[in-house]
């Protein structure tokens, strides 16, 4: 294949990545009210249901907090006050996730160190390199031919 | 009179499982080889026992015998037919009676197919299913007995649980998972047998493969047909919750999938022991642990099944299960080191076993996020969620990993690849992916997570399909075949490779489906008057009336129902109602779905006035989901395709020949 | 060295043995309240009988807020516990029933049959006082002392023992 090509597409691919972060990152634009309650509704817990989020919760409950949540918003809370309001009633287990960030990392750690741990282990473990065999010329152009035809 | 057979039924086969633990035992340490013949047919009536026991509890929930308290408590005189049938497994005391129709099935179908097989393992095999089954049989014969009497009997019963009356997944989601959990214990048992005779060379592996194939693509379908249960029944518009039984499920499955890939390694290149045994041990521990959860009362759950004394006796069961396999692994340590030939690090092994380290890491993540609110509340008493969010978060980099692995891993050699065998083959595929990737960006998607998935998929995709396409002309050159009839070939003689790829195409199916359903959904909440008109994406939804009448199977049930009609890419009318059923405080939701190809169109009730006619509705557009369902389908067929024997080779008698000519075989 | 390794088996048996053995005898559902301690919700809501009650007229005195619905089965089992706690405090505490949602004309035939022995039973039609407690579903019963801090909660029906007990904390015995 052209000597080029593997370049481009790894250059794609960073070039994209790029523009992905920037697009979720990036946008500096404020969320909206509405958008703002529908993210606080997903964080809430409904009160009695198992385990959905106030946003999917049909219950009357549910929508009462999330008639509250608007209230709140438009008074001009703040997403962490809207937050303590209701771990004030509730304590920590009306919010879906943990709030301390211990409990995020903890995953990402022990992954990365397994991970970590296997490239180890391989790197110890590397196949002993083998003699070069001495190809004739002759068996080297057929060779080259064969594997050009394959990925032609 | 039936359920006194019933019960005598579960007595006995705990009976012939305790004398087959023993008669397996003795045969394994040079008693008698006649006891294995007797063991095996003890566990074979174990299986019949077990068998008369859900044949009785049928009848009594079918004829509406209020005398057992299972049927008092899971079943009314206006219970359907089909609904009585199924609720076998509706509730406690019956799903362990059906657990164990199906665990003495799986342990009497390992041991009739290897009957004449063996020897040295056979024995400790039978003697470990057996004892795996004395549990259950035990369970039933004292804390959990379900042919138990009422006294005095009532007249009429309390009715099934409203959430399981009002679909037919009811009776397909409990067996396929069931089929799943029970048959995961018979790799188990071949783990523990190879470490007791110290036979821990690749021949347990081999064995093993399509005992574990079998049930894992019962517990992949179970799984899926539960996501898909729960999406049609609940309302919410989603089909999986991270709830703690859920994830349960998930778990097994988990660490079986990695013991599938691992062992291919293990297979091939030799080593990897320890971690075998080890990860048919957490298959089979984790199944336990499911059925714990579930059982227990000890975390909240839709799936709960009422606290009960049951809860103990599974917990010994797993400690004791845990920690005698771990001291048998522990004792033969010695034997599990060593072994295997080294690869490098950028190789189809290296790939493989970064495939286990995301499984693991996904088991790992997904068990602690269940535990966690029970380690917060034993150590400091308070109460934490650890919900959809959180696990969304933390599982979605590991699975966008995997899913890269799933591309890369088939195209690596065994041994060690050159950087000039990766260009060659990633680069084509990466180049596609970025062109599909910028075109989506370009004509106006924007949400990450659909972007992003789409673009690996084209990668992955890529590069299975190249994959295909060079070992299809490779053949097609070397042995002068059309490309046709070589790809043909090619793939039903290398049942095990191209059913793989089938099943990782189903995967990449299922991932795509999932990203574009959850990023592109859209749904409002609107309140109708009959003849008001309401607009969602491209659809328009009119209400034309509101009815509130009994169901035609069952009286007892009031049914509230808004008749809809919609207009848009699908058309047609749709019914979306809230049943009120006597033993449930709240009203059932049944939501309305008009399933497509591109999309489903998902209408709940939310809430009615009887008196203007006025319905308040969730509306959704839910895009791609039949996808989902379609994707393990496929996944479904293709680890069928993988397992399905092949056509052996027949041995051709020659004469001897005057000339030389060369004999030829049918079959690879 | 070589003995070390069978430390393994205790070293991942136990802690999962234990975690999980803690769960029994625990609700799962149940959650800890952040209001023991802290003073009561302030609120003024029309009751069963027609009146406004408000947590103004409950100062001074203890009271108990219990939450509860026609519709709720263990409510049925506490309801005499209820009613005979009023009967012999009914001078020295206040007993205030909240309905969760329900209906007025149910709460009124619970009452009709289960017996009603006089004290207020507030309507809470959109669930904001519920919210304002914490509450994830009935029956849950609230302890306020005379200055108006909760002092105990109790999840799920109460029993004669329980009641006693928790009358104990905001200063109540016999």
């Amino acid at each position: 294949m052209r000597s080029w090509l593997p370049a481009v597409a790894l250059g794609g691919l960073l070039a994209l990545l790029a523009l992905g972060a920037v697009l979720a990152f990036g946008s500096g634009a404020q969320p909206s009210a509405s958008e703002r309650t529908d993210a606080l509704a997903r964080e809430l817990r409904c009160p009695d249901c198992q385990g959905l989020s106030v946003a999917d919760s049909p219950t009357r409950s549910a929508q009462e907090i999330r008639r509250q949540i608007d209230e709140l918003v438009a008074g001009g809370a703040r997403d962490a006050d809207v937050r303590s309001h209701f771990v004030a009633r509730y304590g920590q287990w009306i919010l879906l996730a943990p709030s301390s960030p211990a409990y995020w990392l903890i995953p990402f750690v022990v992954v990365a160190a397994a991970a970590a741990g296997l490239v180890a282990w391989l790197a110890r473990r590397q196949p002993p390199v083998a003699d070069a065999v001495a190809l004739s010329d002759e068996q080297r152009r057929c060779l080259h031919e064969e594997v050009e035809a394959l990925d032609a | 009179m039936i359920p006194t057979i019933g019960h005598a039924s579960v007595v006995v086969g705990l009976a012939l499982t305790v004398y087959a633990v023993v008669a397996f035992v003795l045969a394994a340490r040079g008693a008698d080889p006649r006891l294995v013949t007797s063991g095996r047919r003890a566990v074979i009536g174990s299986f019949a026992a077990a068998g008369v026991g859900c044949v009785a509890m049928t009848i009594s929930l079918l004829a509406h015998d209020f005398s057992v308290l299972y049927v008092a408590e899971n079943n009314a005189s206006t219970t359907p037919p089909f609904i009585s049938a199924i609720s076998l497994w509706a509730a406690l005391e019956g799903s362990i009676l059906f657990w164990a129709l199906l665990a003495t099935g799986w342990a009497a179908l390992v041991l009739w197919r290897h009957r004449d097989r063996h020897p040295a393992l056979m024995p400790w095999v039978g003697a470990t299913l057996a004892s795996v089954n004395v549990f259950f049989f035990a369970v039933m014969v004292w804390p959990g007995n379900p042919f138990l009497r009422t006294a005095p009997m009532g007249t009429e019963g309390l009715g099934p649980n409203a959430l399981l009356q009002n679909h037919p997944f009811m009776a397909l989601h409990p067996p396929l998972l069931y089929l799943g959990y029970t048959g995961l214990a018979v790799p188990f048992a071949f783990g523990i047998a190879a470490l007791i005779t110290r036979r821990l060379d690749e021949e347990w592996l081999r064995i093993v493969r399509r005992w574990t194939l079998i049930p894992w693509i019962f517990l992949t379908l179970g799984i899926v047909a539960g996501a898909w249960w729960s999406y049609e029944v609940l309302g919410w518009g989603g089909y999986w919750a991270w709830d703690p039984v859920e994830n349960a499920a998930l778990l097994p499955w988990l660490t079986a999938t990695a013991f599938i890939h691992s062992s291919m390694v293990a297979e091939r290149r030799g080593g990897l022991r320890i971690w075998s045994v080890a990860l048919v041990i957490a298959t089979f521990v984790l199944t336990l642990v499911g059925t714990f959860l579930t059982r227990s009362g000890v975390v909240a759950s839709v799936h709960s099944f009422t606290q009960s004394a049951i809860g103990p006796w599974f917990l010994a069961a797993i400690l004791i299960a845990l920690a005698g396999a771990l001291t048998l692994l522990v004792w033969r340590l010695p034997q599990l080191i060593g072994g295997g030939r080294p690869s490098g690090t950028v190789s189809r092994e290296s790939a493989f076993l970064f495939n286990n380290v995301l499984f693991l890491g996904l088991t790992f993540a997904i068990l602690f996020g269940t535990l966690l609110p029970l380690l917060v509340g034993a150590t400091s008493g308070d109460t934490i969620s650890v919900g959809a969010p959180w696990f969304n978060t933390v599982t979605a980099p590991i699975f966008i990993a995997l899913l890269f692995l799933m591309g890369v891993g088939p195209a690596l050699p065994w041994g060690t690849a050159s950087w000039a065998t990766v260009r060659e083959r990633f680069t084509i595929p990466l180049l596609a992916a970025v062109l599909v990737t910028a075109a989506a960006l370009a004509l106006g998607l924007r949400n990450a997570g659909s972007v992003g998935t789409l673009g690996l998929a084209i990668f992955v995709g890529g590069v299975m399909v190249d994959e295909v396409r060079r070992g299809a002309l490779a053949r097609a050159r070397s042995r002068d075949e059309d490309p046709a009839t070589a790809f043909w070939r090619l793939t039903t003689r290398n049942r095990r490779r191209y059913g793989g790829y089938t099943v990782h195409l189903g995967v990449l199916v299922m991932a795509v489906a999932v990203a574009v359903s959850s990023g592109l959904a859209i749904d409002r909440t609107v309140t109708v008057e009959p003849g008001e008109t309401a607009r969602i994406g491209a659809y328009e939804i009119t209400h034309q009336r509101l009815v509130v009448e009994p169901l035609a199977d069952d009286a007892r049930v009031i049914e509230t129902r808004a008749e809809i009609t919609y207009a848009g890419p699908q058309s047609g009318s749709l019914g979306t109602a809230l049943r009120d059923y006597p033993n449930s405080p709240t009203a059932i939701a049944t939501p309305a779905v008009r399933t497509s190809l591109a999309e489903d169109l998902y209408v709940t009730l939310l809430a009615s006035d009887p008196e203007t006619g006025a319905v308040t509705l969730h509306v959704f557009v839910n895009p791609l989901v039949v996808w989902i369902w379609i994707g393990g389908a496929i996944v479904g067929i293709g680890s069928a395709f993988a397992i399905w024997p092949e056509r052996r080779a027949r041995p051709v008698t020659l004469e001897q020949p005057q000339a030389v000519g060369a004999p030829s075989t049918e079959g690879a | 060295m070589r003995r070390l390794r069978w430390l393994l088996v205790p070293i991942l048996v136990v802690p999962l043995g234990w975690l999980l053995f803690t769960g029994f005898g625990r609700d799962p559902r149940e959650v800890a309240s952040p209001l023991i301690g802290q003073p009561a919700p302030s609120w003024s809501f029309s009751t069963l009988a027609g009146n406004l009650l408000s947590t103004d007229d409950l100062a001074g005195r203890p009271y108990v807020v219990n939450f509860w619905a026609s519709w709720c089965g263990p409510c049925v089992d506490e309801h005499p516990i209820l009613t005979g706690t009023h009967e012999t405090f009914g001078d020295e505490l206040t007993m205030v029933g909240v309905l969760y949602q329900d209906a007025a004309t149910d709460a009124e035939a619970f009452l009709a049959r289960y017996g009603d022995s006089g004290y207020a039973h507030v309507l809470d039609p959109d669930g904001r006082l519920a919210i304002d407690y914490g509450v994830t579903g009935p029956p849950e019963t609230f302890f306020v002392d005379a200055d108006g801090i909760i002092r105990a909660k109790q999840f799920g029906p109460l029993t004669d023992a329980i009641m006693a007990e928790r009358l104990a904390v905001i200063g109540l015995d016999g």
